[in-house]
């Protein structure tokens, strides 16, 4: 049955490449455009197809220093996302132990109380968590960035409900044999959520990297800050000199996140219908 | 329940008791509590002060609130008005595309056409790119003199002239944002029972039928889900009109939503207003609650 053509497979599968050919198209006209010189960019004849090909935008995002250190806003980026996107998993994994696997008086209230707060709009929370990092000395350092990322709940929502699923047999399994609970969590659980974590340091990481508005704020120092408030930094103070250059460093700072979703691809529909609340 | 409560720890052989789910719990709530819990208490406190984020802040009672709300007067008064019309129209806008485009995506590659494994990730691309990057590429896409848009033979700069600019905004965001929400939709369309389907079918069910009384009543969870994360996302809109809504990339943008304006008056050059930025981060608080809270009791609900 399944190996046999289907007609309607076949129309809607053609009119669907028309309509991803359409959605490709701005990154599409990104990446081509990077390929362009910067009088070409400007040129008022559009040609969609750069007339001369040049790598000049690509040496300039990787050797620009002093006060445009774009290589180096990546890194810092870089490091960022890589660190929190690993605290979070450790430290949400942890907790959704405690929310999941053990029994406690109020703990379904706690956890559906964490989740409403953290719908408050964090717009009311940045003025004074500006106030907070500034007084533990975090403006312009990572810690700003990161350490108020790892109480992000979103996540653990999603780790939560997949640790739902897995059977209570096997932590009961384990505590007749002595386990403790924090062997159980490390040595039952945590290998059991190798899909779910994929998709938290995807979420996590891409959160991270592509973050502006508080970023933004706490970094004022050009040679610390990442590359998000970076490039909008470059383009308020250059975007009308260096168009080309600026698009190339946009088109540049993509590329981590597409290659981590490529990775993570696998496990991804499978752990967002968790997320979205299909009991496991 | 009874092995965990009486089983002693052999290594420790400290009685594992009602306490040892504080230990997991802990450093994740400690977190909570400082970089969410605190800076909202003392956000909303400060509405109630006269601040520059440097020194004390000094209180004024609803002094901020009026300022905002009722002094006419007042260029604060304006920008917020402007902000919250800015953000209430992108809301009305954004959340009917950002339901029923992904929606409409999903359906259709549940309908499995050939190359859907791949249809789904180009889809999805957009979302994973910051919105610094695809806000730049927009940009410069619409710019009529010389971008894409030229090539259309566009008559007006579209990210900046009105109504035009909010077309290409929406635009925009739907095609930046809309994956998320797809990915669950479709997530929620392969737990559909095939029963109900067939069952429908031997009725004689139209597929308007199926449609309304199968499909959506199955996924509502979901729908419900993605519902509230996409409104309390569209109230706090910042990055695309902010980034987008420009052809000169040193001016201020065309379309300036309520955050903007908070970020500007807090964190802006010259001397801080914090007391009044937190009373309009308040009132846009207020507006995000009210609307999670209803829903968020549905959620519940469908939960237990």
């Amino acid at each position: 049955m399944k190996s046999k053509l289907s007609p309607r497979r076949i129309v809607i599968g053609v009119l669907m490449i028309a309509v991803c050919m359409i959605w490709v198209l701005p990154v599409f006209y990104g990446i081509v455009s990077s390929f362009k010189s910067e009088v070409e960019i400007k040129d008022l004849n559009f040609h969609f197809i750069p007339e001369t090909w040049t790598l000049d935008n690509y040496k300039y995002v990787l050797t620009s220093t002093g006060n445009t250190p774009i290589l180096k806003w990546f890194l810092n980026s870089m490091l960022i996302s890589v660190i929190t996107s690993f605290g979070v998993v450790l430290l949400i994994s942890f907790a959704c132990y405690g929310y999941t696997r053990l029994q406690w008086k109020g703990r379904d209230k706690l956890f559906y109380t964490i989740l409403a707060i953290s719908f408050f709009p964090q717009i009311v929370n940045i003025i004074p968590l500006y106030k907070i990092v500034d007084t533990f000395g975090w403006v312009n350092r990572m810690a700003a960035v990161i350490v108020p990322a790892l109480a992000g709940v979103s996540n653990m929502f999603l780790m939560r409900q997949f640790m739902l699923g897995i059977p209570k047999t096997f932590d009961e399994a384990a505590r007749i044999d002595g386990a403790s609970e924090f062997t159980i969590y490390s040595r039952v659980i945590m290998p059991m959520l190798k899909p779910v974590i994929t998709v938290i340091i995807l979420f996590s990481f891409t959160g991270q990297w592509n973050d502006l508005l508080w970023p933004s704020i706490v970094y004022s120092d050009v040679q610390k800050m990442p590359l998000t408030p970076g490039l909008q930094l470059l383009m308020g103070a250059y975007g009308n000199f260096y168009l080309a250059s600026i698009l190339t460093a946009a088109i540049v700072s993509i590329v981590p996140t597409f290659l981590l979703y490529i990775f993570a691809q696998k496990y991804f529909l499978q752990s967002l219908s968790l997320s979205s609340g299909v009991k496991g | 329940m009874s092995i965990q409560e009486q089983s002693v720890d052999r290594k420790t052989g400290i009685k594992k008791g009602k306490y040892i789910h504080l230990a997991f719990i802990a450093p994740h709530l400690l977190i909570f509590i400082i970089f969410i819990c605190v800076p909202i208490i003392f956000g909303i406190y400060i509405s109630f002060t006269k601040w520059d984020l440097i020194g004390q802040p000094i209180w004024v009672g609803l002094d901020n609130y009026k300022e905002i709300l009722l002094n006419t007067e007042s260029t604060f008064n304006r920008q917020f008005f402007d902000g919250i019309k800015n953000t209430l129209l992108f809301v009305v806008f954004n959340v009917p595309l950002c339901i029923a485009v992904p929606l409409a995506f999903a359906l259709v590659l549940h309908m499995r056409p050939y190359g859907s494994k791949l249809f789904q990730s180009v889809l999805y691309l957009p979302t994973l790119f910051s919105v610094s990057s695809v806000g730049l590429i927009w940009m410069q896409l619409l710019n009529r003199r010389f971008g894409l848009a030229s090539l259309m033979g566009a008559k007006v700069q579209w990210a900046t002239n009105m109504p035009h600019a909010w077309v290409a905004l929406m635009v925009m965001t739907v095609w930046w944002t809309m994956g998320s929400n797809m990915v669950i939709y479709q997530a929620a369309l392969g737990g559909v029972s095939k029963e109900l389907y067939e069952a429908a079918d031997i009725d004689g069910a139209n597929w308007i039928d199926k449609f309304l009384k199968i499909t959506l009543p199955s996924i509502r969870f979901q729908l419900l889900y993605t519902l509230v994360i996409t409104i309390a996302g569209s109230f706090n809109v910042y990055g695309q009109p902010t980034i987008m809504t420009r052809v000169d990339p040193a001016a201020s943008p065309a379309i300036k939503v309520l955050v903007y304006y908070i970020r500007g008056i807090a964190f802006g050059s010259g001397q801080s207003a914090a007391g009044i930025a937190s009373a309009m981060a308040v009132v846009l608080g207020i507006f995000i609650t009210v609307v999670s809270v209803f829903q968020f009791k549905l959620i519940r609900s469908e939960d237990e």
